[in-house]
């Protein structure tokens, strides 16, 4: 596919480091140099210099031979334009990334399609919710749901204490008993494997499961994650009073959290407590551990750190929970950093780029895939495909289907029921699978299931 | 301080008054009651004076705040300097004194009386009197705006330092179009009071009356028992329900009629003003059961009807509530300073004011708890200025401090503990009655000169709510 992307920020370098790892061209357009040659130098990608709301530079781009355009600059404006401008060059697909509620909320006047655009994404919203899903699922470092969230996909740190410890999954097979759930990957010091039967799950590792919503007070029993049993409301931290704190504080508040929002800057504290109903503001540093204790940090439930700053969110979870908080979360902007957190301690980090990243990939890629969701810290991905009656594989079991190396299905979803799949279970039309794949094996997955 | 433009205003102002004093005189020739000359000669002298002070004067300078504060402060004594010609010349008042006395209590919505027989007067004077009620409730500035047009330009000035409440609304970017609508929300409201209370029985003069001061929250009556001469439970809770909604924010009463009722329900003052009288109304007649009243729908009907009048500042009276358990009347004493909403036509120190006083409260013994914790007063879901915080701080201890100072005064003239304190916050929160000697069978004829005077000016300056008046005793606002 012929991909236009404007704007060399943080999502847009990562939008062309995916798309261009998967075979497609990419042309990227931004008005700073430096960043074009960054892009340039490291990945296959051809950097176009001028302003994305010109049409002259984007004809220069090849506009008129684009199949996507992704307009991710940090201007609201700026990103309509170029959806605008698009439109008017008949360009098929069309994503803006878009920060302002007036254009978000679905009542508004200029609506999605006026300004010409498919799909609107707002990563720090995106990432928001993912730190607040994650914050009100203990023990869980990545969360996300399919077929309208009946089914999801969960990752577990593995710890000394774990019951798993040192369990091949055959073993974890016997034990689980009634409960129905699969174990589909395996990260292990920054490598991601789908593991067999007699794969040993180890201290240290992170695990991914599939399992029904019903299932899941059962299964965190058998990871013996306890929700804490206390009296009143679960208690957060949320460091950073930015755009993604406010919006997660705003999260939390709904699901009963009683919710502390600290900033250091106290014009900001004053807007936020507008802002907020419930939430207490305190103004204070992140890394003030005084200030923090004094407010009770030490039996917080969990600490966000959700500042602008990379360093200072992982710094200060690895603070509160060396002071007695039981989780952390942290937002992490660089993906170097994200495969850090197992080894550090904190519990999960979550990037803005791979939430907005994850959103922009299921929406560009073509066919049947219905949703996708990113891996902490690899390039894996969980996609759901719905099976359409061209499909080639319907109704054969699956052990006589050659199904690709590098990827395994985690859970089909019939009409009315769903099976954790063995080589007897076969496919129908309307049936969604939910497939883990490893990078390599993506593009043989769509293709198998055509 | 711009004099010239002030004056000509002041005599826009009192040509004004004028018109407003021929209205009863076609009344006083119905009744045959011989006082139309009287309102005559005042009409006479009041445009000639304001006739002189408008041709005189004139600046080319536009109104500032300072003036805004002056125009009104002297717009308000002069309408009852003025206003209480008609009393002496028919002969009904012959001193000025209580005459001014009289007026300023009309035009001020309060309602405290030094007459000691109502029924005997002349009609035309007793609408006169409910008439300056009427005009005083929502406005003669207000009024003014939405009729003069030379008023326009700094007529926020003269808006902000008339209308009640810590902050003002502006229904429209128009002052004088907002002007307009409080005005014709308000002279709906009257109407319909009018025609519910001619269905009752009542005489259209006695409901003409009636209705003027209760949509004022004035009080004065036609009648030396006021409401309670009626004797009729429906009259009661009309008049009741009008008291209720005249101390409400009058722009809610606009919204609503635009069809906006939600807003009543979404409006945290309105709530807690609507909460105050539910409770108050409970407890007294919970307090009242066995004693004062015999049957319960009559209990309910008095304590209802006297929490309403009192915390709406209106005064009327169906009972004398110093007859009732001695809690009752302590409760009905907290009303009186609590009053009505903001951008009501009730006195008082505004249930906005004293709801956002508890907030800063709490909001204080929560920083003391957590003291890096940042939170702000709200109302509703907005904050609340700082400033707007801090006037009200300061609103709250003059009110209180002028409440202290008038008491010593009146009680330097004899009255007892009671009545001293009683006729000050009477006078202060614009409601009418007080408490001992001025109680609600009572009247303010005995009380001395100089005590009509200090209660005249607390009449003032609980209307004009305290700094639009105060502001002028600094010598500093009279320098250049």
């Amino acid at each position: 596919m012929n991909i236009l992307i404007v704007g060399a920020g943080q999502v847009g370098y990562f939008l062309c480091e995916r798309l261009s790892l998967e075979g497609h061209e990419v042309t990227l357009v931004d008005r700073d140099q430096e960043h074009l040659n960054e892009a340039q130098d490291r990945l296959n990608v051809l950097g176009v210099l001028g302003n994305g709301a010109s049409a002259e530079t984007m004809e220069q781009a090849g506009i008129k031979e684009a199949d996507i355009v992704m307009a991710v600059t940090d201007l609201d404006e700026v990103n309509i334009l170029v959806c605008l401008l698009a439109r008017e060059y008949g360009v098929g697909k069309r994503i803006a990334r878009v920060k302002s509620i007036d254009y978000l909320s679905r009542g508004a006047v200029l609506s999605k399609d006026k300004l010409g655009i498919d799909l609107m994404i707002n990563p720090d919203d995106a990432v928001a919710d993912e730190l607040a899903n994650l914050a009100g699922r203990a023990g869980t470092f990545d969360v996300a749901e399919f077929v309208g969230g009946q089914i999801q996909f969960l990752g577990y740190r593995i710890t000394e204490d774990s019951p798993l410890c040192d369990l091949t999954l055959k073993e974890l097979g016997e034990i689980r008993g009634i409960y129905r759930f699969v174990v589909v990957a395996i990260t292990r010091q920054g490598q991601t494997i789908i593991p067999r039967g007699d794969d040993t799950i180890q201290v240290g590792d992170s695990i991914f499961i599939f399992a029904h919503k019903e299932e899941l007070p059962a299964i965190q029993y058998m990871l013996q994650i306890k929700e804490e049993k206390r009296r009143g409301p679960r208690k957060a931290f949320i460091l950073g009073g930015g755009r993604i704190g406010l919006r997660v504080a705003r999260n939390l508040e709904a699901r009963q959290f009683n919710v502390r929002l600290v900033e250091r800057d106290l014009e900001r504290c004053e807007k936020l407590s507008a802002q907020l109903q419930k939430t207490m503001v305190i103004h204070a540093e992140g890394t003030d551990i005084r200030a923090l204790l004094d407010e009770g940090i030490a039996d917080a439930d969990v600490v966000i750190a959700a500042t602008d700053n990379d360093e200072t969110n992982i710094l200060c979870s690895l603070l509160c929970k060396r002071h007695g908080a039981h989780r952390t979360l942290c937002l992490v902007n660089r993906p170097e950093f994200l495969d850090l957190a197992p080894s550090l301690g904190v519990d999960a980090c979550v990037s803005p780029r791979l939430s907005a990243a994850s959103a922009i990939l299921k929406f560009a890629r073509r066919g049947n895939v219905i949703s996708l969701a990113t891996i902490e810290g690899s390039n894996s991905e969980v996609l759901e495909i719905e099976i359409k009656s061209t499909s080639q594989v319907l109704d054969t079991p699956l052990k006589d289907l050659s199904f690709p190396r590098g990827a395994i299905i985690g859970a089909i979803v019939h009409q009315n029921s769903y099976e954790i799949p063995d080589g007897e279970s076969s496919l129908k039309v309307g049936d969604r699978v939910l497939v883990f794949a490893l990078p390599e094996a993506l593009a043989k997955v769509e293709r198998f299931f055509e | 301080m711009n004099i010239n433009l002030t004056l000509r205003i002041l005599g826009a102002l009192l040509l004004f008054l004028a018109i407003a004093l021929l209205f009863p005189v076609p009344f006083s020739w119905f009744y045959g009651d011989g006082a139309s000359g009287a309102f005559i000669l005042a009409a006479i002298i009041s445009a000639g004076c304001g006739g002189i002070l408008f041709s005189q004067f004139n600046s080319e300078k536009d109104l500032s705040v300072r003036e805004g504060f002056a125009i009104v402060t002297f717009g308000w004594t002069f309408f009852a300097l003025f206003g209480a010609l008609p009393f002496v010349f028919s002969g009904a008042i012959p001193s000025y004194l209580n005459a001014f006395f009289e007026t300023m209590s009309g035009f001020t919505t309060t309602g405290s009386t030094i007459l000691t027989d109502i029924e005997a007067m002349p009609p035309s004077l007793l609408l006169w009197r409910s008439l300056t009620q009427w005009l005083g409730g929502m406005g003669i500035i207000v009024l003014s705006l939405a009729i003069l047009p030379m008023l326009g330009v700094g007529g926020m000035q003269l808006f902000k330092a008339e209308v009640p409440g810590p902050t003002t609304d502006r229904l429209k970017p128009r002052i004088q179009d907002t002007a307009k609508l409080l005005w014709g929300v308000y002279v709906l409201l009257t109407c319909v009071e009018i025609l519910l209370l001619m269905a009752g029985g009542m005489s259209f003069f006695d409901g003409l009356n009636h209705a003027f001061t209760t949509m004022a929250t004035g009080g004065f009556s036609t009648r030396n028992a006021s409401v309670a001469a009626y004797n009729s439970a429906y009259i009661d809770w009309v008049i009741t329900i009008f008291m209720f909604l005249a101390g409400v924010n009058f722009s809610l009463h606009y919204l609503a009629l635009r069809g906006k009722i939600g807003d009543f329900i979404r409006n945290e003052e309105f709530l807690f003003y609507s909460s105050l009288v539910i409770v108050g109304t409970a407890l007294i007649t919970m307090l009242n059961i066995g004693g004062t009243y015999p049957g319960f729908l009559d209990n309910l009907r008095y304590s209802a009807f006297q929490v309403v009048s009192i915390i709406t500042t209106t005064g009327f009276g169906t009972a004398d509530y110093e007859l009732w358990p001695v809690l009752c009347q302590y409760l009905l004493v907290f009303f009186m300073f609590i009053g009505g909403c903001a951008g009501s036509t009730g006195g008082g120190m505004k249930v906005a004011r004293i709801l956002l006083l508890f907030k800063h409260a709490q909001v204080q013994v929560y920083r003391l708890i957590h003291p890096r914790a940042v939170r702000l007063v709200k109302l509703g879901d907005r904050p609340v200025d700082k400033d707007v915080m801090q006037s009200i701080l300061g609103f709250f201890a003059l009110y209180l401090g002028v409440f202290v100072a008038a008491s010593f005064v009146m009680a330097a003239t004899g009255m007892d503990l009671n009545s001293a304190g009683g006729s000050v916050i009477a006078t202060l929160s614009n409601i009418g009655p007080g408490l001992g000697s001025v109680g609600p069978v009572d009247n303010f004829a005995h009380v001395p000169a100089i005590g009509k005077l200090v209660l005249a000016f607390c009449m003032l300056l609980g209307r004009l709510e305290l700094f639009t008046v105060l502001v002028l005793v600094f010598p500093s606002f009279w320098r250049k």
